[in-house]
């Protein structure tokens, strides 16, 4: 039983890491707003580059 | 292709014959209904942005006029309005939170990011959609706020600094806070829990000593940050509640955390008897968990509230020496000056009428729905709305000063206010807690008759068991799902109180132009001159039907209207090129009282002659049947009001299904109306336009304003239900009953669980353990049961299932 004395305090130090990460997120804006994050990698397309491949001459991009 | 018919940019129906007007996006053509569409269209193509239109789920909001806008952006470069939007950061570096009205979806965000993002010099931009917020971070010495006003403004948004201090958003510190303290408190009570399942199975399995302690020493460890950190709202409040001489849910909450607490600690301490450190970081989590949903639904009304809230304008036109007009910022007005307040426009400061006499809207004030009539001399209040206009201003108080800004305090006060069913809850709760408390009491001293030994376990379960938590949540927990899902419909609460009133109403009154149907395309009998005439007229008008007129006359050369006075009801008169014109209903175009006006026709006149004929083309909104027909189902009474002449109303109700209309009804009217039904017992939920119909609404038990786009910002009501989503008003209903059904439900089932569970743990049968694991069982229940709230089978989709389905075709 004598190993618990170290995974205990181990696993309390990683909770401790865990809590201060967290704590830098939330002071971080990463939970201001929850609702616009989550649809914007379905966006976020480079539209640059998709221009460039369909410039005037060509079919409507749609 | 199917964009015949509506606008590429803004999706509003194109004005007939304007083929001319067409923007090239990505090579192709598109029609678009005016100038400023076709800007804003070019000018995202031109970012290299047009993919927007590919992503975009809603059609984009009409952009303003341009020049218009550009103007609004230059007056922020006047340092005294500056100072007030703008804030140094270390480094050199400038700050501003603006206020985007028109975001309307995630491709909104995503263009205004890219085009802010493409401005030189600028170091980050944050958007936030639903907040209607963007954040920005700029280099003063490459691009300054008047930049980037106008780089948003040209792509069709129009955008409000904010006021610098709302950088330290109050809201924003509150809901971090609140996450911090309820993960802790989370982390906290997983270790603890773990722990503690060593002891109580070490019990069983004879743990040697040293273990045990240990296992105590660590529950201490991670129960502490639970108690002083997590739970100090809970003391805070206990605290101010004592003070107060009041007895609050935090009294015995409090009460119950530091006495788990505090003998925990001292049984730790001295290798003896039981320790609760699991009980008490659980019962910390539990209730943070209720308390943070209930902050994200007061968050959520009040984001709302905010941008409905701008009860006074940040600019106003001042008179210069020579009489002509100054655009300047509100803030810069001193008293003295005189300021011309356009028709529909908000008075900037508190003032003096010097012109003729108007009406204005001073339901902000007086909470009177009716606009009143204010002569020469007379004062109006800032955030007044002038209903009919112009008004000239003399300035006599100004910013702090105004009545406005005290009101303001007030709303602020009223948005942290909770709704009434929440208060009745709580003072249930109260009074519940007080007879917990005695109750304690007596259990203690009556065990420490019988068995001084289990005194202390017996009485620390009554206070645990009994947790008046689940009386707390049964309110907000309910409250709060229906107020997300109402949300995802597109129906916007911002009264929580409504939810009650729509679930109880019997009767239901619409109107009918602007909220039934959408006014459409005009046909006109007229050249163009007329044409013009009639357009300068309309513009200054927010009537529907106005409005549908002067985007007609985009397509001819534009002519000023001066003198332009508006009368409810009636029409608009004024005066162009030293003619004086009245457009309107035949009645009142023609100043003749006798006048058949049956066919709903608008006449331009001049002198009691007819110029032009306008026939507006109404086309009865989609789901406008659907959303009658389920609220009829649901045994509601329909009555239509409206201003229009009785042929096409009856034309209208009979395609609509609705038995009961009236034709011809002033807003006084509709009001009378209002409040016969409501003498007679009914309880009455109002619909209409929330800009034309806002005192009609008032007087309402339930006010539902339709809006759409940038007008949802401008319209007030108890619910503010998005125009395009008219079939959500079924869903809305069903909604709010099963909300009430659940509620009561919660609320029974909190007073049966406490009935039988404090008598148990007061005659000592319950550990605190088992108690903790009770109470917190309880309030789960109460949680579980309100995320049963579900729209009916069959339901419109929520609008964000929409919003994820990419439009692939305008």
């Amino acid at each position: 039983m004598s190993i618990l004395i170290v995974m205990i305090p181990l696993s309390i130090l990683l909770l401790v890491g865990a809590g201060i990460a967290f704590f830098w997120a939330v002071e971080h804006d990463q939970f201001d707003d929850l609702e616009t994050p989550r649809l914007l990698p379905l966006l976020d397309a480079d539209p640059s580059k998709a221009d460039a491949e369909s410039k005037p001459g060509e079919d409507d991009a749609r | 292709m199917s964009a015949h018919a509506l606008c590429w940019h803004c999706g509003e129906p194109l004005p007939p014959g304007a083929d001319a007007t067409q923007a090239i996006v990505a090579g192709v053509a598109h029609a678009v209904c005016c100038a400023g569409c076709r800007a804003a269209a070019e000018w995202i193509d031109r970012l290299g942005l047009a993919d927007y239109y590919r992503l975009r789920s809603v059609a984009s909001p009409r952009p303003d006029d341009p020049d218009r806008a550009s103007r609004a952006a230059e007056a922020w470069r006047r340092p005294a309005l500056a100072r007030y939007a703008v804030r140094a950061l270390p480094g050199g570096k400038q700050e501003a939170l603006l206020l985007v009205d028109g975001i309307r979806c995630s491709a909104c965000a995503w263009l205004i990011e890219r085009t802010l993002g493409a401005v030189a010099g600028v170091a980050s931009v944050r958007v936030n959609a639903a907040a209607q917020r963007a954040r920005i971070v700029w280099d003063p010495s490459r691009t300054d706020l008047p930049a980037l006003l106008h780089a948003i403004a040209r792509t069709g948004y129009s955008a409000l600094p904010l006021d610098a201090a709302a950088l330290d958003d109050a809201r924003q510190r509150e809901s971090r806070a609140a996450l911090k303290r309820l993960v802790v408190a989370g982390f906290g009570a997983m270790q603890a829990m773990m722990y503690a399942s060593a002891l109580y199975l070490g019990g069983l399995d004879r743990i040697d000593p040293a273990t045990r302690d240990l296992m105590r020493w660590f529950g201490l460890l991670v129960a502490t940050p639970v108690v002083f950190y997590s739970a100090r709202p809970f003391f805070g409040g206990a605290w101010r509640a004592l003070r107060a001489r009041t007895l609050s849910m935090d009294v015995p909450v409090a009460a119950a955390i530091a006495l788990i607490y505090a003998a925990s600690l001292i049984d730790a301490v001295r290798g003896a008897g039981e320790v609760y450190f699991d009980s008490v970081s659980m019962f910390v989590f539990f209730l943070l968990v209720g308390r943070y949903l209930e902050m994200r639904a007061r968050h959520r009304a009040a984001h709302l509230a905010d941008a409905m809230a701008r009860l006074t304008p940040a600019f106003a036109e001042r008179y210069r020496l020579d009489g002509s007009l100054e655009r300047i910022g509100a803030l810069e007005l001193e008293p003295g000056d005189r300021v011309h307040v356009a028709e529909g426009m908000r008075a900037p400061a508190d003032g003096m009428l010097e012109s003729a006499s108007c009406r204005v809207d001073e339901a902000l004030l007086s909470g009177e729905s009716a606009p009143v009539r204010k002569e020469t001399g007379e004062t109006l209040v800032a955030g007044s709305i002038v209903v009919e206009g112009p008004a000239i201003v003399r300035v006599t108080q100004v910013g702090a000063d105004t009545i406005a800004a005290g009101i303001a305090a007030d709303v602020a006060r009223a948005q942290t206010e909770r709704p009434r069913l929440a208060r009745a809850g709580e003072r249930e709760a109260a009074g519940f807690v007080a007879r917990v408390l005695t109750l304690s009491a007596l259990c203690a001293i009556g065990w420490s008759l019988v068995d001084p030994s289990r005194a202390f376990a017996a009485t620390l379960a009554v206070l645990v068991v009994s947790c008046p938590c689940a009386f707390a949540l049964a309110v907000p927990a309910a409250i709060t799902r229906a107020l997300s899902l109402l949300a995802q419909r597109g129906v916007f609460v911002v009264h929580a109180d409504a939810i009650e009133n729509i679930a109880r109403a019997t009767h239901v009154v619409v109107d009918k132009t602007g909220t039934l149907t959408d006014p459409g395309d005009v046909v006109v009998h007229a050249d163009d001159t007329a044409l013009a005439l009639a357009g300068a007229l309309a513009r200054g008008s927010r009537h529907p039907v106005a409005q549908a007129v002067a985007r007609l006359s985009c397509a001819v050369p534009m002519k000023i209207a001066t003198d332009v006075r508006t009368t409810n009801g009636g029409g608009i008169e004024g005066r162009i090129d030293g003619r004086d014109l009245r457009l309107g209903q035949r009645r009142f175009a023609l100043g003749d009282v006798s006048a058949c006006d049956d066919d709903g026709a608008v006449v331009l006149a001049e002198a009691g002659r007819v110029i032009a004929t306008f026939h507006p083309a109404e086309r009865v909104r989609e789901h406008a049947h659907q959303a009658l027909a389920a609220l009829a189902a649901d045994g509601l009474d329909i009555e239509m009001l409206s201003g229009d002449a009785a042929s096409r109303v009856s034309a209208i109700a009979a395609r609509l299904g609705i038995a009961r209309w009236r034709a011809r009804q002033s807003p006084g009217d509709k009001l009378d109306r209002l409040r016969e039904l409501r003498a007679g017992g009914a309880r009455v939920i109002a619909i209409g336009d929330g800009i034309n119909d806002a005192p009609v609404l008032a007087g309402a038990d339930v006010a539902i304003a339709l809006a759409s786009g940038a007008e949802l910002a401008q319209a007030t009501g108890d619910v503010i239900l998005d125009a395009d989503r008219l079939q959500a008003l079924g869903d809305m209903r069903a909604i709010a009953r099963e909300t009430l059904r659940v509620l009561r439900q919660n609320q029974r089932w909190a007073l049966a669980y406490n009935l039988v569970a404090v008598p148990i743990a007061a005659l000592g049968f319950v550990p605190p353990w088992l108690a903790a694991i009770g109470m917190s069982a309880s309030s789960l229940i109460v949680v579980l049961n309100a995320l049963r709230i579900r729209a009916p089978f069959g339901a419109s989709p929520p609008a964000h299932a929409a919003a994820t389905r990419l439009r692939t075709c305008p």
